[in-house]
């Protein structure tokens, strides 16, 4: 008898595990990059208008606060300008017991904004480091006027800021630097400031200019152009990512295959980033 | 009168005329001197904005330098009910009291944790991190240690003070463990989790993509319980060895990630004082020897550890970890391992498997199998001590996530002993000994 009601208990657990298993997704929350807020933005609002029944809510944050906010539940879609640490995959297999899928979803060419008035207009990977490492303090040290840089960059939960460091500076930022809450921020401060430099998504550069960068002395420079990223001769390029804990079913499959179809890539560029397809 | 008509149509052209003018200079002046003052206004604005500016550099760098200072940490108090019985019926309950004087208990609310962990990132390649744990009674540093990681490759790190040992289930931390309390075998082999040490440890995954992990430590080795004063130093000059290997497979488009390793740990127990009449010693085949100062015996533990995670149905995992080796333990009360608590060298095996399923986003639940023996040489009737039992313990859990600061565990732990007939009267059957554990934890 005790034997039958262990059977009968074990039965209806997995019964239930199972069942639970399954969650219905109506409404979709995006958190992360803020590089890619507008683009996550237009991709909800086209979507939501031709699926009135999903419901997409999409804040930005940083690369950083969308992957924690995904670990800790409160994001279903995390959008990232910079792959998963290892350290984070780490905190999502011992959370969900999963590795997380990857959706490369777009690409980004990592813009370098100058003023316009400001008489520089390439730079070699190297000196954009050095000046964000503050070895590089004056203008004139890369054939520009006697004037000190200004640095203006992103705070550190941001995707751009890990990427920018991790293959542009390679050591820590110069303590000069200002950091700014948004891309949109960065571009407006160079804008105002005749010696600023500044960071960013391609698609943010408006009133300020961009820099050709060449990826050592003796290559040519390019500008973040959607041929010159497409092809990998703009120097720093990267793809954009949207990450998630499992799997996708039900609405959020329909929604990440909506974002991976002709129709959803065809919006990337209209907002300045590439397609990956 | 044609002329006076005109004439005076000129003074009134003319005085109209001065008048405008007169207007225009006193609106002019008036323009000049809103000008002016506005000029003044924007230049006072100007001044103000060059302070705000400069105080926002200096409030910028003071927030630079205090955001390099990390603060986490989490608190799980818990409820606690036993179902402890002696064979004789008589005592429900276990023990708080002396074994002379005891006082039994059933149930009990308890903090099991208390801990705040501060990592202080000074500049790119250096970390140092204290994590004080506290009691009711008293407080404890659990985590003491600098980190240096190498700059050019991020692909070594050296840690020096006071860290985890590096086995799977160690460095799993409490707060996200999905059970209770770590497996029988890892509480006994390695006590207290911690070490005070050197370690080494190269991660080729960050700068190469390659998923190994080597972990190499040097560990004073003494078991990190009893007095805090034994645990500030080594107390016998002789040091401990570990070393890990980790490597994980990524089988992306499957959902499947396996991670799998094996570690050793190598070093002694040394007998660094006598009583007198000597203390008696028993070895690996239960045979009694007196041992002198400074014989060393064996803690050489070989493992084997491995981590299967599948996207199935919201996910879930299997973990395993098998050790076996020789250990060994003493009464000295330098070198304290209170579930190792005996003047002896054995050969020791255990092993764990947890199952552990996500149920939905919130809820998460597991099943662990955990086996350990303190003594391979001896089983059934031959054991005489309890301390010598093979346990086999089932423990089920089942975790609610609150909200991303706050879970909710239940817990029920089934240690089932290896019965013997003269080991105790407790243990001629299966001791009573299940503890069901209700857990509300907080990180930040």
């Amino acid at each position: 008898m005790k034997a039958t009601k262990l059977k009968i208990a074990a039965v209806l657990a997995v019964v239930m595990m199972t069942g639970f298993s399954f969650t219905t997704v109506e409404k979709i929350t995006v958190k992360g990059s803020d590089t890619m807020v507008i683009l996550a933005q237009r991709w909800a609002e086209l979507y939501m208008k031709k699926n009135p029944g999903t419901t997409i809510q999409v804040t930005g944050g940083g690369s950083g606060v969308g992957i924690a906010a995904l670990i800790n539940g409160s994001t279903d879609i995390a959008n990232a300008s910079r792959p998963m640490k290892a350290s984070e995959i780490q905190k999502l297999k011992a959370r969900y017991g999963t590795l997380g899928v990857e959706i490369p979803c777009a690409k980004d060419g990592i813009s370098i904004y100058l003023n316009k008035a400001n008489g520089v207009s390439e730079l070699t990977v190297k000196e954009i480091g050095q000046i964000y490492s503050g070895k590089i303090t004056n203008w004139k040290q890369v054939g520009g006027v006697d004037a000190p840089i200004k640095l203006y960059g992103r705070e550190s939960s941001s995707g751009t800021f890990v990427f920018f460091k991790d293959n542009v500076v390679k050591t820590d930022f110069s303590p000069a630097c200002q950091t700014l809450p948004g891309t949109a921020a960065i571009v407006n401060a160079v804008k105002k400031d005749k010696y600023g430099i500044g960071y960013g998504g391609a698609a943010y550069a408006e009133g300020v200019k961009d820099c050709k960068v060449k990826k050592d002395d003796k290559s040519p420079a390019y500008l973040p152009t959607a041929e010159t990223i497409k092809n990998k001769t703009y120097p720093i390029s990267r793809y954009l990512y949207m990450y998630l804990k499992n799997r996708p079913t039900g609405a959020m499959k329909a929604y990440i295959d909506w974002i991976l179809s002709p129709e959803g890539q065809k919006i990337i560029t209209e907002v300045g980033y590439f397609p990956v397809k | 009168m044609k002329k006076i008509t005109v004439a005076f149509l000129l003074l009134g052209a003319w005085m109209t005329n001065a008048q405008d003018v007169q207007e225009v200079t006193k609106r002019d002046s008036v323009k000049t001197t809103s000008i002016d003052s506005l000029k003044e206004v924007m230049n006072n604005h100007s001044a103000k904005f060059d302070g705000y500016d400069e105080r926002l550099s200096e409030i910028g760098g003071i927030l630079d330098k205090l955001s390099k200072i990390k603060i986490s940490g989490y608190i799980q108090a818990q409820y606690e009910m036993y179902d402890f019985w002696s064979a004789d019926g008589q005592n429900h309950g276990v023990n708080v009291g002396t074994a002379t004087a005891p006082d039994y208990v059933t149930n009990s609310f308890f903090i099991r944790r208390a801990r705040v962990k501060f990592t202080y990132e000074a500049l790119d390649g250096v970390k140092f991190v204290l994590c004080p744990n506290f009691d009711i009674d008293r407080v404890t540093i659990k985590d003491a240690y600098v980190v240096l990681n190498d700059r050019w490759t991020n692909t070594y790190s050296l840690w020096v003070g006071q860290f985890n040992r590096p086995t799977y289930e160690i460095e799993y931390s409490s707060a996200s463990r999905e059970f209770a309390e770590r497996s029988l075998m890892t509480r006994t082999l390695y006590p207290t989790e911690r070490e005070l040490g050197a370690k080494l440890e190269a991660d080729f995954n960050t700068k190469y993509n390659f998923p190994l992990k080597l972990q190499l430590a040097v560990l004073n080795g003494n078991f990190g319980e009893g007095a805090a004063s034994n645990q500030v130093k080594d107390v016998d000059n002789g040091k401990d060895f570990m070393a890990r290997a980790t490597y994980a497979v990524k089988m992306a488009e499957q959902g499947l990630g396996i991670d799998f390793g094996a570690h050793t740990y190598l070093g002694n127990t040394t007998v660094i004082s006598q009583t007198i009449p000597p203390a008696e010693f028993s070895d690996v085949n239960n045979s009694k020897f007196t041992p002198v100062v400074g014989d060393k015996f064996k803690k050489e533990l070989f493992g084997g550890e491995m981590q299967v995670y599948y996207d199935f149905l919201g996910g879930m995992s299997l973990k395993s970890e098998y050790i076996r080796g020789t250990y060994s333990g003493t009464t000295n009360a330098a070198q304290v391992n209170s579930l190792f608590n005996a003047n002896k060298v054995r050969n020791v095996e255990g092993y764990y498997i947890s199952l552990v399923k996500n149920v939905g986003s919130k809820h998460v639940a597991s099943a662990r199998y955990d086996v350990f023996d303190p003594n391979t040489k001896l089983s059934g009737d031959d054991v005489t001590t309890r301390d010598d039992l093979k346990y086999n313990t089932w423990t089920f859990a089942w975790q609610y996530y609150f909200d991303e600061n706050v879970k909710i565990m239940a817990c029920y732990n089934m240690p089932i002993n290896e019965k013997s007939a003269n080991a105790g009267a407790d243990y001629k059957t299966d001791k009573r000994d299940n503890t069901f554990t209700l857990r509300l934890q907080a990180s930040f």
